[in-house]
């Protein structure tokens, strides 16, 4: 690895600090699951290496006012042993469940996942379809932005070099949430597709529906004209059916190393069929 | 010629022992165990997080040692497959792997094991759903897996021992 000096910030206006001074030579460590074996390539050259661990303020998960709140060293094993996340968003724990494995979820976080950007993020879906948003924090103030404005591109987000994700607020989900992954093993793999929905039932009648997809265009998307087909509507299959390919139409996938676009688009369909088909109460897993 | 690197102190605390070391900033806590501390047990494999030859428990939790930068552990506790009972004296998991034909080559076996105990902690009597989960990240090339399944399954000859073992 190219050298780098290593700082340990002990609390968050430190990193703030730092940041604000050296952001633009410098890479934020947190799980380090993503980092590191970027570290070992030729053209990864930071100067510092800020490592956030150790602010306590950055970790736990807390609601209030139908608010949650995730720190954003939350790892992916906190994730999913989360009471208050196993029963409010289901969806969330789903996909903290499937990243990698037991040792790469108990140090990789959410923030890293979201900030790392990779259109195959799996926390991404479903936060997306939580309407999430990501509270970012520099020297200077505080922004909110909503998840779906934060992502710009294959590993590119509006995160500026002297911003910290501080954390991330979702309120508190009023439907079934569901998240699906196909990778080409049950762990540590990467997702071919991965699909969030959060459906809002009335008996058959759907209030609300939310969809989100991931690995099938250069971020992980929401599908809003898919979403339409559902609201105030009686779901079925059929309509369900009609739902998913007009999701698989809005996506621009591309052909990769783990998959081919066409494979992308059929194996979706199926995922986001059986995510809609589950959340209606139309199909158990 | 290549700018002198300065080094920084490291303290943290390795199979209950207080330890310190010079480190450059640079060096993965797989480093460190394995070339500063002469702690081999631990195994490096991809050193990308693939694989879990490297597997360590960082205050208790199961990680893979390459992923974690050595400064990161600071003031931490760290437990490698050292830790795991003495070559007089085997660990009852390091018994029931040999007891079940569960070890080949050995190159995932330490990695095995520390995935193993952090598991059992946790869960004393895991199905195998849960067995298979637990592992998950540990790679085996030899033994297709069954019987490292069987030998973290099937203690209970050994499980006054585990109990015993875990307590300490």
């Amino acid at each position: 690895m190219q050298h780098f000096q290593f700082y340990s910030a002990k609390s968050l206006g430190d990193a703030l600090r730092f940041l604000s001074e050296k952001g633009e030579r410098t890479k934020i460590i947190a799980g380090g699951t993503d980092l590191i074996p970027k570290l070992r390539e030729e053209n990864s050259r930071p100067e510092f290496v800020l490592n956030i661990l150790e602010i306590e303020r950055l970790s736990g998960i807390t609601e209030l006012n139908h608010i949650l709140r995730i720190g954003s060293t939350t790892t992916h094993a906190q994730l999913v042993e989360s009471e208050i996340l196993q029963r409010s968003c289901p969806s969330l724990v789903q996909a903290a469940a499937s990243v990698g494995g037991p040792l790469i979820q108990n140090r990789g976080t959410i923030g890293g996942n979201i900030a790392n950007a990779s259109p195959a993020a799996d926390l991404a879906p479903a936060l997306l379809t939580l309407d999430a948003e990501v509270v970012l924090m520099s020297e200077k103030g505080t922004r909110v932005v909503a998840l779906q404005d934060f992502f710009i591109g294959p590993g590119k987000t509006v995160l500026n070099p002297n911003e910290l994700l501080v954390e991330i607020s979702i309120p508190l989900p009023k439907g079934q949430t569901i998240f699906l992954k196909l990778g080409r093993r049950q762990a540590m793999t990467l997702s071919i597709v991965n699909v969030a929905v959060c459906l809002e039932m009335e008996g058959r009648n759907c209030r609300n529906a939310k969809i989100a997809m991931g690995s099938v265009a250069p971020t992980p998307i929401r599908c809003p004209q898919a979403e339409i087909l559902l609201v105030d509507k009686e779901i079925d299959p059929e309509l369900i059916s009609k739902c998913a390919g007009e999701a698989m139409a809005m996506s621009k996938p591309l052909d990769d190393q783990r998959a081919k676009a066409w494979y992308r688009v059929q194996a979706g369909a199926v995922l986001l069929r059986r995510a809609l088909l589950q959340a209606a109460g139309l199909r158990n897993e | 010629m290549s700018p002198k690197v300065n080094k920084t102190l490291l303290k943290m605390v390795v199979n209950g022992k207080a330890v310190e070391v010079m480190v450059n900033p640079t060096w993965t806590l797989l480093k460190v165990l394995r070339e500063e501390l002469g702690l081999t047990g631990t195994k490096k494999g991809c050193e990308q997080g693939d694989c879990g030859a490297c597997t360590v428990l960082l205050e208790g939790q199961a990680v893979n040692a390459c992923l974690v930068l050595a400064l990161q552990a600071e003031g931490k506790e760290i437990e490698t497959i050292e830790s795991l009972g003495t070559p007089e004296c085997l660990h009852p998991l390091q018994k029931s792997f040999i007891h079940h034909g569960a070890v080949q080559c050995g190159f995932c076996t330490p990695g095995m094991l520390m995935s193993a105990v952090a598991l059992l902690r946790k869960n004393p009597n895991p199905s195998v759903e849960v067995i298979k989960r637990g592992i998950s990240g540990n790679l085996c090339r030899c033994t297709g897996y069954a019987k490292i399944i069987q030998a973290i399954q099937n203690l209970s000859a050994f499980r006054e021992e585990m109990i015993q073992a875990t307590r300490d």
